[in-house]
């Protein structure tokens, strides 16, 4: 019998949405020409050579490892591209993809990367054809809405702010733009340097197709606790909660 | 920003706090209809700030277009908007002016808000007013309004308005 992973428990859409995200099944949403992927993303300009940080491997002739005879590597590697990086925010309010969970979408479906998790921003890096790749799927699917999720590279504040009048999560440096047409269009690379064109991003997510795919349990969506919530009150809740109470009034002193 | 009036009922402290952030064009009317009321003896306004300038990363230094020159037109004032608005806080003459207010909101804003008193202004100052501004304050109405730090001058005082919406 095959082995089938168990990501995430849990029934509500949160729940379904997190595990969906996990196992990498996630849905196709947009199909975001590659070009543009890589001009947001700013390390090199479409159809340019990858800058390489050491010969291919094949040149190098590895030394003989049966972990290298084992683990093939990723075509990147392989080159020897450089390290590039990809970083997005999410909002809070029904953002696609939490911080945690595009770490773990990078940690369990993207090899050779490294994932890294902050409180309002993931970033993944990778050899530079890999990010490419990973960011380009990752912008395709359901993990990313170009309202409610933006690449940033730097300057990410917006995750934990209310959203402008138009619904955009709030950019301190203007990368993304909501045209008269509806669509979304990203008008800097993902550092804030202009582009010489518009990126078309697509239309953003209503909110409640953002409420349905969100990885974020929020009191007025899905809740993570309460009568109707995803979790039931059980002891470890019970004691967070406690936990919670000693740090906030007096300083935490298990004592 | 100061706004002088007079009024026989003690002065309240109000927050207006909008669902999302206001474009500029919705903060001045917004601005616009609160000043028209009257009774406004403080306004701060408060938000993320919009940077003229990339501060970080391999684009710093290059300018942000998108944040130049925006500026609220405030009665006969022009004041250079430094934040996204999300955040309004008011000293008012009496508590008759708030259903103004209210009306004010209403009007202005396309999407939900709240209103709620409190005191939302300091009255006493601080060792850095104290830096700036001596021992002697002349209006202390500028106390809490501004960071004393600034390096910027941020206050602008307005002239009492001249009409009234209550009569559109």
């Amino acid at each position: 019998m095959a082995y089938t992973p168990q990501y995430y428990p849990g029934t509500s859409s949160v729940d379904i949405n997190r595990r969906k995200h996990m196992s990498g099944n996630v849905e196709k949403l947009r199909d975001i020409p590659e070009a543009d992927v890589v001009l947001t993303m700013g390390h090199r300009l479409p159809g340019a050579d990858y800058p390489s940080t050491h010969p291919p491997l094949k040149e190098i002739g590895e030394p003989a490892c049966p972990v290298r005879e084992l683990v093939a590597p990723t075509p990147g590697a392989a080159a020897g591209d450089r390290v590039r990086y990809s970083q997005f925010a999410d909002s809070m309010y029904f953002g696609t993809s939490i911080p945690y969970w595009r770490s773990y979408y990078g940690a369990i479906n993207c090899r050779g990367c490294d994932p890294g998790t902050l409180s309002g921003r993931q970033i993944i890096e990778a050899r530079e054809r890999d990010i490419e790749d990973y960011t380009k799927v990752i912008m395709d699917s359901e993990m990313f809405d170009p309202a409610l999720a933006q690449m940033k590279g730097c300057t990410v504040h917006g995750h934990s702010l209310r959203l402008q009048e138009n619904g955009m999560m709030f950019d301190m440096l203007a990368r993304t733009e909501m045209g008269k047409d509806g669509n979304v269009y990203q008008v800097k690379d993902q550092v804030g340097i202009p582009l010489d064109k518009k990126l078309n991003l697509g239309k953003p997510m209503s909110e409640a197709e953002a409420k349905k795919r969100t990885t974020i349990f929020r009191t007025d969506g899905v809740s993570m606790d309460g009568k109707v919530g995803a979790r039931k009150m059980d002891e470890a809740l019970e004691a967070l909660i406690h936990m919670w109470e000693l740090r906030t009034k007096w300083g935490y002193r298990p004592e | 920003m100061v706004a002088s009036s007079s009024s026989d009922t003690e002065p309240v402290q109000v927050e207006i706090f909008p669902s999302r952030f206001l474009t500029p064009q919705t903060a001045q009317r917004l601005l616009n209809d609160i000043y028209r009321c009257g009774g406004v003896r403080r306004i701060m306004i408060q938000g993320p700030n919009l940077p003229r300038k990339v501060s970080y990363g391999p684009g710093k230094g290059l300018p942000i277009e998108e944040h130049q020159d925006l500026v609220l037109q405030i009665g006969e004032e022009a004041i250079e908007l430094k934040v996204q608005v999300g955040r309004i806080r008011l000293e008012l003459a009496g508590e008759e002016y708030i259903p103004k207010v209210e009306a004010a909101c209403e009007r202005a804003l396309p999407f939900s808000f709240s209103i709620k008193r409190g005191r939302f202004f300091r009255e006493t100052s601080t060792i850095s007013d104290y830096a700036k501004y001596g021992r002697n304050i002349e209006d202390r109405r500028i106390l809490g309004l501004i960071d004393p730090k600034a390096k910027k001058d941020k206050l602008t005082v307005l002239s009492e308005p001249s009409c009234d919406t209550n009569e559109e």
